[in-house]
């Protein structure tokens, strides 16, 4: 565990791109950062992408290399499997706790994945999304930073066969959590968003239907190390032909309490149906919409591509899904257009499922209250001419932790927290050295 | 040798959820293991076989393909399943 500093300039919570970004603008000014990330390595959601729209570069093409600089930037401490707990505003900065948590492996790991061999034990690997298993003892992907295993302990049985294996014998079961009382003069939340549970939408049947799978499940299978050998439907392995998208799922309906458009799902539908026709020659992309918003940089076009090259959009609104014998799945859906209630037969159906706010940020501070937007999001007070301000002075906001937005313009909110942040460290440091700046 | 499992292991035991999971892993293996001795098979051969639903089946035994336990032998005529085999060397257990 990595033994942190007594006062950094800024503390960063969240090690997702948003997080990445700032903490490596701010490095890169001199100034000494702690990003605390609550996952086993960093990189959020986006280092578990495929391809990203409208480009279709390769999602870890992109990421890795940020990644990196950012665990070996010398003016950068990243705390991983660690939390921050009260924080407190006091005259100048923030005190708080940070806690890292026991992975019972030390930095010595070399990532060989010997002991994931021996290890005897089999879970639902998360970073798949439950699609196959990992082991009790595992390296959270294959691109994790740190590339350090990490053991379950709420499901390894001790049987200490790791321990036996392991070359660097870096497996360490008397690790203890470390706590710190630490100090920072500013703190960014890019703590990011949550994903939409669709076990919520019973209508669906997510969960008990298994060829109905989320558009999570269905990126991590179009990246080159799928958790099966081809794309395939988790009923029975057969390779879909038929795939449908249903689109807005969870986004833009005030029953489920989340009014807004989540802003990536068109996009992401459309990147996933493209890399489809692709992967899968034979197999039809039927795409069922509400609008389609393709309001970015070269997102219209993209859009018309996916179009020309044989996806099917249908402005239809998906009331009822139901599952056959075979696995296949009916769809019944209200076409817009007609105002009248068809069905369709798919062989596997991916929920473009939503974005929703992570509400992390309104526990952590213990003497001050970090505003929140009409839905839960970090409240901008100044969006038009400072968007990373919130209630809180000293206190920025980058990335979704502010609204769902897609990675371009997560790096750009990122840019407006650094140089915020920046700006108020050079006025609090010449209010207590006026010379020194 | 001295293990630091040892140390832990007076301190607490394990999951009753952790011996379900070896259980059950080690259940579905040895089953899917002796349904491949008899030559490559679809997933829903297998499941036909050793009588489990093919979600389970797929879950095990894409998790053994994971591990590098089992391999892709073919495609069946009609290009909807594969058919899995024991890697070689579990072919000689
Ligand atoms: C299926 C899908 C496909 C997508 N495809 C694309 C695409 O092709 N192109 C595109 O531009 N966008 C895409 N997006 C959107 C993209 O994922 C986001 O724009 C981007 O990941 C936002 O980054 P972030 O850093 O703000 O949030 P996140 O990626 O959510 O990162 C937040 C980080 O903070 C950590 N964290 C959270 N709470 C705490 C806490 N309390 N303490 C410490 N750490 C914490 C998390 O573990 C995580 O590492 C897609 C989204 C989805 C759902
Ligand atoms: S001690 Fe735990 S993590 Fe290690 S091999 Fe055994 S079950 Fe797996
Ligand atoms: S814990 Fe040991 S055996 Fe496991 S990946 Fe790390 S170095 Fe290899």
């Amino acid at each position: 565990m990595l033994e942190p500093k007594k006062h950094y300039d800024v503390l960063v919570i969240g090690g997702g791109i948003a997080g990445q970004e700032t903490a490596l603008n701010l490095a890169n000014l001199g100034y000494k950062i702690a990003l605390v990330e609550k996952d086993y390595s960093i990189g959020g959601k986006m280092i578990l992408l495929s391809k990203v729209f409208p480009t279709l570069d390769c999602a870890a093409c992109i990421t890795t290399p940020k990644v990196s600089e950012t665990a070996r930037h010398p003016n950068i401490d990243v705390f991983t499997y660690s939390q921050v707990e009260d924080i407190f505003k006091q005259e100048r900065g923030f005190r708080f706790t940070l806690r890292q948590k026991p992975r019972y492996v030390t930095e010595d790991c070399t990532g060989c994945q010997l002991c994931e061999q021996v290890c005897p034990v089999v879970v639902e690997d998360e970073y798949q999304y439950g699609l196959i298993g990992r082991k009790a003892i595992f390296i959270p992907h294959s691109i994790a930073n740190p590339r350090i295993a990490a053991i379950d302990i709420e499901h390894c049985t001790l049987c200490g066969l790791c321990e036996n294996v392991c070359p660097p014998k870096s497996i360490d079961f008397t690790q203890q959590e470390r706590v710190d009382e630490i100090y920072a003069t500013a703190v960014v939340l890019a703590t990011g968003y949550k994903l939409f549970d669709p076990t919520i939408i019973k209508r669906y049947g997510y969960g008990k239907y298994k060829n109905v799978v989320t558009a999570m499940q269905m990126e991590r299978q179009l990246v080159p190390t799928r958790p099966f050998n081809n794309i395939l439907r988790p009923s029975d392995g057969k390779v879909p032909d038929n795939i449908a998208y249903v689109l807005c799922t969870g986004s833009r309906d005030v029953t489920l309490g989340n009014p807004i458009c989540s802003q990536v799902c068109c996009m992401y539908s459309t990147k996933q149906a493209q890399l489809l026709m692709g992967a899968l020659p034979m197999a039809d992309v039927t795409l069922y919409y509400i609008n389609i918003r393709a309001f970015g940089k070269g997102f219209c076009e993209f859009y018309q591509q996916a179009r020309s090259m044989g996806v099917g959009y249908v402005k239809g609104k998906v009331g009822r899904i139901f599952e056959k014998e075979d696995g296949n799945l009916i769809l019944r859906y209200e076409d817009i257009e007609t105002g009248e209630v068809a069905e369709a037969e798919h062989d596997l159906v991916v929920l473009s499922i939503g974005i929703l706010p992570n509400k992390d940020y309104q526990n952590l501070f213990k003497n001050v209250r970090v505003e929140h937007d009409p839905y839960n999001y970090v409240r901008q007070v100044d969006e038009l001419t400072s968007p990373a301000r919130t209630s809180v002075d000293g206190v920025f906001v980058a990335g979704t932790a502010s609204g769902p937005m897609d990675i371009p313009d997560t790096i750009l909110s990122a840019g407006a927290a650094s140089s915020e942040t920046a700006s108020y460290l050079r006025k609090v440091y010449k209010e207590i050295q006026p010379s020194l700046s | 040798m001295n293990r630091t499992v040892d140390i832990i292991k007076k301190q607490r035991k394990a999951t009753e959820a952790a011996k379900e999971k070896l259980k059950e892993f080690n259940r579905m293996k040895k089953a899917i293991t002796n349904a491949l001795r008899e030559g490559p098979a679809t997933i829903p051969q297998i499941a036909g076989k050793i009588n489990e639903p093919t979600d389970k089946v797929l879950y095990y035994l894409m998790t053994m393909y994971k591990f590098g336990m089992v391999e892709v032998d073919s495609i069946d005529d009609m290009d909807e399943y594969y058919l899995y085999r024991l890697k070689k060397q579990e072919n000689k257990q």
